[in-house]
């Protein structure tokens, strides 16, 4: 329960930023954020996830022109979404060319026992 | 999950508040749908064992935005925060689920992949144990063709060799049997010693008559298979027993003459037949002299000598 503690204050500076508005654009979050997405993109997300991938681009290019509108928090929530888009577009890829090489070897597999099979016939 | 020694200070700074806030914004917070999605996705993660075990970073996380979401919604926080985090602890939930079989699959890579080395090495020794197999049937097999080939060629050699001999003794014999003036009979080859190669009324040979048994004496000796056998005969004048101890003791002579030339003792026969079979008519004397003779029978390759049947 001691975490409510915490958290409430938390709350009350979201709330007190929210309310006064961020004045530095989030240059770093920006680039941080780039470069999950063309992390994922590396590692195949635009053929394993490609909706999670498209939607990432989509809200980092609104986050920049939320940063054009000096829109800052808007621009740091959209980063956000954007970076565990691009996040989950990078595991997805990932989970799905490690269950793809899975497969791959425990075919291979079946196939060498059927083939000693043979050969200790 | 509300202990007594937290009920004050909740009440005091959490509920109080929170009663007051909203109140005077009139009625609870609306339902808010993102965050409903949020925490029902993660609470199928949380309650999946295997998403606990294998993404607990991931899962943590999605938990914190749902908190976050959470409070703030309690807080009656500004809907766009609330959906903000609902989001974020949404998305964190599938990469929970994400990361969990990603880590499931590369388990089972690296488990896989000690076991497909396992079972390429019994293949491989699998495939050397048939090679070697195979290997050692050729050569087996080879050895036994290098053996066949080799003994037939040793085979046709001694065949050849054989032959060879085979006919070069063939035509000695022919020779020596031609030489001794002997002459094929269905008992066999006949060397006939006549009448004039013994003393007269003795069984003395001639000098002419040993003449004749040295030749049979080479002969045997060459021919060691061949056996003989000797018989004696007369003619019909004087007594029969006369003539038959007469006919033995020409016989036993020649055979004594063949043993002095080497030949053992075991391959001579001799049988004195007396009058017994006459070659010609006792009448005269020229038929008379062709009765008085002794007959050497010489055995086939295998010593064999068929006696006499009938009485001539």
């Amino acid at each position: 329960m001691n975490r409510y503690l915490i958290i409430l204050p938390m709350i009350v500076g979201i709330a007190l930023i929210a309310a006064c508005g961020s004045t530095n654009p989030p240059t770093q979050q920006l680039t941080e954020t780039r470069m999950v997405i063309e992390q994922a993109e590396e590692v195949g997300a635009g053929e394993y996830a490609p909706l999670e991938l498209r939607d990432a681009g989509i809200k980092l290019q609104q986050a920049r022109d939320a940063v054009e509108d000096k829109e800052y928090e808007k621009a740091k929530r959209l980063l956000e979404h954007a970076r565990v888009d691009a996040e989950l577009a990078q595991v997805k890829a990932l989970s799905a060319k490690s269950q793809e090489a899975a497969a791959e070897l425990r075919e291979s597999i079946r196939v060498l026992k059927e083939e000693l099979e043979r050969k200790n016939q | 999950m509300l202990q007594n020694k937290w009920l004050l200070p909740l009440a005091r700074y959490t509920i109080l508040p929170l009663l007051i806030v909203m109140i005077g914004c009139g009625g609870p917070p609306a339902n808010n749908p993102l965050l409903n999605d949020a925490r029902e996705s993660y609470e199928a993660a949380h309650s999946d064992e295997s998403i606990v075990r294998l993404a607990p970073v991931a899962l943590k996380e999605a938990e914190e935005a749902l908190q976050m979401s959470t409070e703030l919604w309690e807080a009656k926080a500004d809907k766009t925060e609330v959906d903000h985090y609902a989001y974020l602890a949404k998305q964190k939930t599938l990469i929970a689920r994400e990361t969990a079989l990603l880590n499931a699959a590369q388990r089972e890579i690296s488990q896989g992949e000690t076991e497909r080395q396992q079972v390429m090495l019994e293949v491989r020794r699998a495939e050397a144990q048939r090679s070697e197999q195979r290997a050692i049937s050729a050569l087996e097999d080879a050895q036994r063709e290098r053996t066949a080939a080799t003994e037939a060629r040793a085979g046709a050699e001694t065949a050849r060799e054989i032959a060879q001999e085979a006919r070069l003794r063939a035509e000695d014999l022919a020779q020596k049997v031609s030489e001794l003036e002997a002459r094929p009979t269905d008992r066999g080859l006949v060397l006939t010693l006549g009448d004039v190669l013994f003393d007269f009324g003795e069984a003395t040979l001639k000098p002419g008559g040993m003449k004749t048994v040295n030749q049979l004496g080479d002969f045997l000796n060459e021919y060691p298979e061949r056996n003989i056998l000797i018989e004696g005969f007369t003619d019909s004048i004087g007594s029969e027993a006369f003539n038959q101890a007469l006919s033995a003791r020409r016989a036993e002579n020649v055979k004594n003459a063949l043993m002095n030339l080497g030949v053992r003792s075991d391959r001579i026969r001799t049988r004195g037949y007396g009058t017994q079979y006459p070659v010609a008519s006792n009448a005269t004397e020229q038929g008379r002299q062709l009765n008085r003779r002794v007959e050497v029978v010489i055995s086939d390759q295998d010593g064999v000598i068929k006696d006499r049947t009938g009485s001539n």
